[in-house]
């Protein structure tokens, strides 16, 4: 039982239904698509997934920091549903209380008007989110405003290609046109070489 | 600070004393441990070149290249892993996944070389220190990425199946073929080992990708067969299946069958039409079999105006005739017949091609729908047509060649299947023995079981030699077929006190003699171990031969027809350029695939010979 | 040096403080990015003052190789060889993690002895770990001596990882379905054998390290994590622990069978150096119990596979799901999504070392003094390619 925050719950789905009280999620219980905001997804016993609109989740993050003991910030990333024109952005948090995981899930624009992908910064919530959202930006392009040296680069050093974990960045052209490939190779396929050999003709 | 943290340092002084931990001479002293994934061997002989261990590795380490020596082989593509260690991360996948279980690790791991292009080299085949090494990483028990059980087939028990010619194989569900296509590794093996090289792995991946249509119409590139092959193809692919190394083939026939079955046949023309245009040529085609008809169905395709005529009521030949309906139900075998004629191919049934010289049927101006008139003349055929395709089967059953086979109670096989077919009722009374090991025999055993006989399989030599399909061996012996084997059949005696209502059936017990390595054993009989029982009915299903009377002898000689035998070409051509022939009578499988294969390969000789007399034409 | 930026300091706790280079007060170093301690391919940009570090930026990307973007384009199993790799001293978090949450999605059931011989593998991953830690954590203090006791008794459990799956770092025994092979003839025995060495050894460690005065003089009070700092910076296992946070995945969600296994979560309250290594050296010893544990009550025989549809042509359900674990150095997670296809479409891999290797370590050197940069680097047992994956 989780008493030392002001919402105390014992279970996922109570969870879920504090937050569809509190307006965050839809009651549907259906399964849509991962970037449907108001959806939801329990997982397990223990790890449940909500998806809400990116003005929401600031707010809901803290709530659930603060108020229902998901103090432990597990990650921070993004998927990214090119086919929609979206990320979703997953930040799991952890209740070291109860042992619980959500992953908070918000959409975002992929190419938002001039600005491209941005988002709320979270680096005053935890020390490390700042090195998420500088990985994000770095290797998805998603802004986050006012994150400490989100511009400076994490893992790259003087990359001017699409940020690679987009979807678009394909490794394998990307390494055959800046590498040069082994000479000396070549393969068959057997049905092929087995109608050279076998039935040329027929 | 204490004096203790300063002194207890010391304590551990008497490991300055111990021996060094490292390898003085690691190169020789330090083999890699007995599962050590180390360099690659492969068995060159189990290979059979399928190329999974190239799908698999995520290193993109693998090329399928030819090696010397190694031949290409109906079950074996010649070709052999060459594995590029610039790339290889030794995650042992490909050993894994191997599905004759030939390629595996040694526990050798140094290898030193100024040379970087050895590194890139053909495992078992270039002679490596390590190739015999008794130690390394192979697949464990236990453990297997491969899928070696076939999901079973449902099928009638034995004792339904007795009471009547209801199908037995029932034929898999959505689920069960899509499990069973996802054993496969589409390595494409298969295709050589098909007579009409049907796209295996392309149909069976329209399964797993639930594109049944997709799948059809891949089928129908090769067989226009596919509902009547889905259930008695002599599947020949199976037996090369890479998956038949490691366990169950994949269930390719049955896969087939799947496709067929779930088709809707509203959809087929669609699916197979093709845009050729019309063409003004025709082609006459004797015999409805699937040789005739698989021909009839290219030429159709490919715009050409055919017509098949046909001796017998009903299409399909031998399918029909002879295989029975418990395996291939009538209204399936129509199923693909009636694709055939849809797209305007005429059939003229109850019309038997004869070989009188001076033509005395109807002439080709009084029109088609002529079938209860008289037959028309090969000698016809061959001036009122462009072109004119034979496949007109065995129809006549070879006799056992003994004494007394003239008897009243010896009814052959063929006949038997025949009578029923036509719906008949053969008369064969209680007990009956069936002398042969092949299809037929089974055929006609079974079907005898059907008709509530005792029935007894005298063969000749062993059961492992029998020619008939091991599963219809197994299912003959489900329904209380009895087999004798060894069994050579020596003359039939009229017992007197039988009437010529029973025959006595004089057998003697065979040894088999060694011929030596690469030939079969021979069965030899031992005259002092002769039998004679009694059956109210003897059927000889030893196989069948041709009959071309049909044909004039002068025709008969230009074609090349020596003895009852034609050689044909590649596309179906005999000695008379106009003439094409095929499936049974010509080719040595003798099975169905065969003569569609040869119907389709005819098909494309009859348009290169069409198209070459037509710009002959118009050049001169 | 007129044109000498102004930098604005990194750690939170100085918000607003800018050091200006110019002044000639302060001096860049750079240490790394060749083994910064033992703890791989990773640089340290050190502003200092004096000896006194007043700023300290990470730098990592030495050795990116891009593994969540690769495992897109591969299929399920294929990706199964490529986790390992994000992680040297301890591979089987990586193919355990990915196989539990490929199998949760796809449905798959383990049978009980894999489940065994996985856990086996990851506490041996551990006891492997941690040998090699007190490799970096007393070279990093000029003790090599006792470092090299570490390593070389690392190298006996790999002998045994060597012998059970064929590769001495990279184990690749851990596959989707269960593992890829039987215990060898007399592992059993072997296995005792060495770690009745390795316990040997820790008497010895404990008089040489522990109660070295060397050791004290400088661990004591190097790097203390405030208990606040814990949660804000996401920090996990023994760097939690020894804050007296008794926290462990093994024992909170337990997987495997570690609810059937005996052992107590090792805490300290110093939060400093010394009291990190201290749990990490109580924790070896508890590894050495949980797999004599292990070996006394795995069942003798059984299943260790279950047959897997096709991998070829292996798709799996579209869903999402995140699996964590307790490697030596905290929490290691593995959030995988699938799209129902049959490629993973986001495979995101957290490792203990993102946030104590940066924010962490950024925050905690400020103040230190050069000498002791190493030995706190590695007092946080961090490792890089997990940060870059
Ligand atoms: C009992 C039995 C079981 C078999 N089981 C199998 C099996 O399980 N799987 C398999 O693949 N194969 C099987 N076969 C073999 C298979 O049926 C034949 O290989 C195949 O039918 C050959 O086709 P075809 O076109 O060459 O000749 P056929 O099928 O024999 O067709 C020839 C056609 O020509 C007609 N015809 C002949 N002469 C004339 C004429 N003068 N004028 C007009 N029409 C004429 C005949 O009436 C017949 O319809 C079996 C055969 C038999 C007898
Ligand atoms: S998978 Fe095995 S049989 Fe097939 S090509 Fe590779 S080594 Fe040969
Ligand atoms: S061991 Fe692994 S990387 Fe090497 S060839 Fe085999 S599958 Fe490819």
């Amino acid at each position: 039982m989780n008493t030392s925050y002001q919402y105390s719950y014992t279970n996922i789905e109570e969870l879920l239904e504090i937050l569809v009280e509190k307006g965050f999620i839809a009651p549907a219980t259906e399964q849509q698509h991962a970037t449907v905001i108001g959806r939801r997804q329990v997982q397990s016993s223990d790890l449940a997934f909500v998806t809400v609109a990116p003005e929401a989740a600031r707010h809901l993050i803290l709530d659930l920091r603060d108020r229902f003991g998901f103090t432990h910030l597990v990650l921070l990333t993004a998927v990214d549903y090119i086919e929609e024109g979206k990320f979703l952005l997953t930040y799991l948090l952890h209740n070291y209380e109860l042992h619980h995981d959500i992953g908070v899930q918000v959409p975002i624009g992929r190419e938002a008007a001039e600005a491209g992908a941005s988002m709320e910064s979270i680096h005053d919530l935890w020390a490390q989110a700042g090195t998420y959202q500088r990985e994000l930006k770095e290797m998805f392009g998603i802004d986050f405003p006012g994150s400490p040296r989100v511009d400076e680069p994490f893992i790259l050093e003087g990359w001017d290609e699409v940020p690679p974990m987009r979807r678009e960045f394909d490794t394998k052209q990307y390494s055959e046109t800046t590498y040069f490939p082994r000479p000396g190779r070549s393969t068959n396929d057997p049905a092929d070489y087995m109608r050279q050999k076998l039935y040329p003709k027929e | 600070m204490s004096l203790k943290d300063i002194l207890s340092p010391l304590t551990v002084w008497r490991r300055t004393a111990e021996k060094p931990y490292t390898v003085i001479d690691p190169i020789n002293d330090r083999p890699g441990a007995a599962r050590y994934r180390g360099f690659h061997k492969n068995d060159m002989e189990a290979c059979i070149g399928c190329g999974t261990c190239e799908t698999i590795c995520q290193n993109a380490a693998i090329d399928l290249v030819p090696v010397e020596g190694i031949e290409t082989t109906n079950g074996d593509s010649g070709l052999r892993p060459q594995i590029d260690y610039g790339r290889c991360c030794w995650c042992a996948l490909c050993v894994d996944i191997c599905t004759t279980s030939s390629l595996t690790m040694s526990n050798e791991y140094i290898w030193v070389d100024t040379d970087p292009e050895v590194f890139r080299f053909v495992p078992g085949a270039e002679n490596k220190p390590w190739d015999n090494s008794e130690l390394g990483y192979s697949r464990a028990e236990g453990y297997q990425l491969l899928d070696p059980e076939r999901v079973e087939m449902p099928e009638l028990e034995p004792d339904t199946r007795l009471t009547s010619f209801i199908e037995m194989v029932q034929g898999y569900s959505a689920e069960q073929a899509k499990k069973e296509a996802d054993r496969c590794v589409e390595c494409g093996i298969c295709m050589a080992a098909c007579p009409a090289h049907m796209d295996i792995p392309g149909y069976i991946k329209a399964i797993r990708e639930n594109d049944i249509n997709g799948g059809l119409a891949l089928m129908y590139q090769t067989n226009p067969f596919p509902a009547s092959c889905g259930r008695i193809c002599t599947h020949r692919c199976e037996e090369v299946c890479a998956i038949n190394h490691t366990g169950d083939p994949i269930a390719i026939r049955w896969l087939k069958r799947y496709i067929a079955d779930m088709a809707d046949e509203s959809d087929y023309q669609a699916i197979t039409k093709t845009a050729e245009p019309e063409r003004t040529e025709k082609v006459a085609i004797i015999g409805a079999g699937p040789g005739g008809l698989s021909a009839a169905y290219y030429l159709r395709l490919l715009g050409y105006q055919v017509t098949v005529f046909e001796a017998q009521p009903h299409g399909g030949g031998m399918l029909r005739y002879g295989i029975p309906e418990y395996r291939l139900p009538y209204d399936q075998l129509d199923k693909d017949i009636d694709l055939v004629a849809s797209l305007g191919v005429e059939i003229k049934y109850n019309t038997r091609i004869n070989g009188l010289k001076e033509s005395n049927g109807p002439k080709e101006s009084d029109g088609p729908g002529s079938d209860g008139g008289p037959a028309p003349s090969f000698e016809q055929l061959y001036q009122d047509y462009d072109a004119v395709f034979f496949s007109t089967g065995l129809p006549d059953p070879y006799t056992l060649g003994i004494q007394g086979e003239d008897h009243p109670r010896v009814i052959s096989g063929i006949s038997i299947l025949e009578d029923v077919t036509a719906g008949k009722t053969p008369d064969l009374r209680k007990s009956v023995a069936v002398v042969g090991g092949g299809n037929v025999a089974m055929d006609a055993a079974r079907t005898a079981r059907r008709m509530g006989c005792e029935v007894t399989v005298l063969y000749r030599r062993r059961e492992v030699d029998m020619p008939a399909d091991e599963e219809e061996i197994t299912e003959a012996k489900e329904e209380g077929v009895k087999f004798i084997t060894q069994a050579i059949p020596v003359r039939i005696e009229d017992k007197p006190e039988a009437k010529g209502e029973q025959a006595a059936f004089v057998w003697g017990e065979a040894e088999m003699v060694d011929q030596g390595e690469d030939r079969r054993p021979k069965p030899v009989l031992q005259e002092d171990k002769i039998h004679t029982d009694l059956f109210d009915t003897v059927v000889p299903a030893i196989g069948q031969g041709s009959s071309l009377d049909f044909i004039p002898e002068d025709m008969a000689a230009k074609i090349g027809i020596i003895k009852y035998k034609i050689k044909v070409g590649l596309h179906g051509e005999t000695g008379e350029p106009k003439i094409f022939a095929g499936g049974d009578i010509s080719n040595r499988l003798k099975d169905a695939i065969s003569a569609i294969a040869d119907g389709h390969r005819a098909a494309k000789g009859i348009d290169r010979y069409l198209r070459e007399n037509q710009s002959k034409k118009e050049t001169s | 040096m007129t044109n000498a930026p102004i930098i604005p300091l990194t750690d939170n706790h100085q918000a607003g403080r800018r050091v200006d280079l110019s002044s000639g007060k302060y001096l860049k170093l750079w240490q790394g990015p060749q083994h910064p301690g033992i703890t791989g391919n990773m640089s340290l940009e050190l502003t200092v003052s004096g000896d006194e570090i007043v700023d300290l930026r990470t730098h990592v990307g030495y050795l990116h190789r891009g593994f969540e973007k690769l495992m897109e384009r591969r299929t399920y199993i294929q990706n199964f060889p490529i986790v390992c790799r994000i992680c040297v001293p301890e591979p089987d978090f990586n193919e355990y993690l990915y196989a539990a949450t490929v199998e949760e999605l796809a449905g798959i059931r383990v049978p009980e002895r894999a489940n065994w011989l996985r856990n086996l593998t990851l506490e041996m991953a551990r006891l492997a770990s941690f040998l090699q830690w007190i490799g970096g954590q007393t070279g990093a203090f000029g003790m090599g001596v006792i470092g090299q006791w570490g390593i070389t008794h690392r190298d006996y459990v790999l002998d045994l990882f060597e012998e059970l799956s064929g590769g001495r770092i990279y184990h690749m025994y851990i596959i989707p379905g269960g593992v890829r092979g039987e215990l060898p003839e007399g592992f059993e025995e072997r296995a005792r054998a060495v770690l009745d060495k390795v316990e040997n050894l820790l008497g010895d460690i404990e008089r040489a390290m522990f109660h070295n005065a060397v050791f004290k003089d400088r661990a004591k009070g190097l790097g203390v994590i405030p208990r606040e700092m814990i949660d804000s910076y996401g920090i996990t296992g023994p760097n939690a622990r020894a804050a007296g946070v008794a926290r462990d995945v093994r024992k909170d969600q337990p997987y495997l069978l570690y609810d059937q296994l005996d052992f107590d979560v090792v805490t300290a309250s110093g939060s400093d150096t010394y009291d990190r290594a201290w749990v990490r050296f109580q924790e070896i010893h508890q590894s050495l119990s949980l797999i004599r544990q292990m070996l006394t009550r795995m069942p003798k025989s059984g299943p260790i596979h279950t047959q897997l549809p096709n991998p070829l042509h292996w798709k799996i359900p579209a869903g999402q799901t995140y699996r964590r674990a307790e490697c030596t150095r905290g929490e290691y997670g593995y959030y995988l999504v699938s799209d129902g296809s049959g490629y993973p479409r986001r495979v995101y891999v957290r490792g203990p070392s993102y946030t104590h290797a940066v924010a962490l370590m950024e925050s905690m050197a400020v103040g230190a003094n050069i000498a002791d940069v190493a030995g706190l680097m590695v007092s946080f047992h961090t490792y890089p390619p997990e940060i870059e994956r």
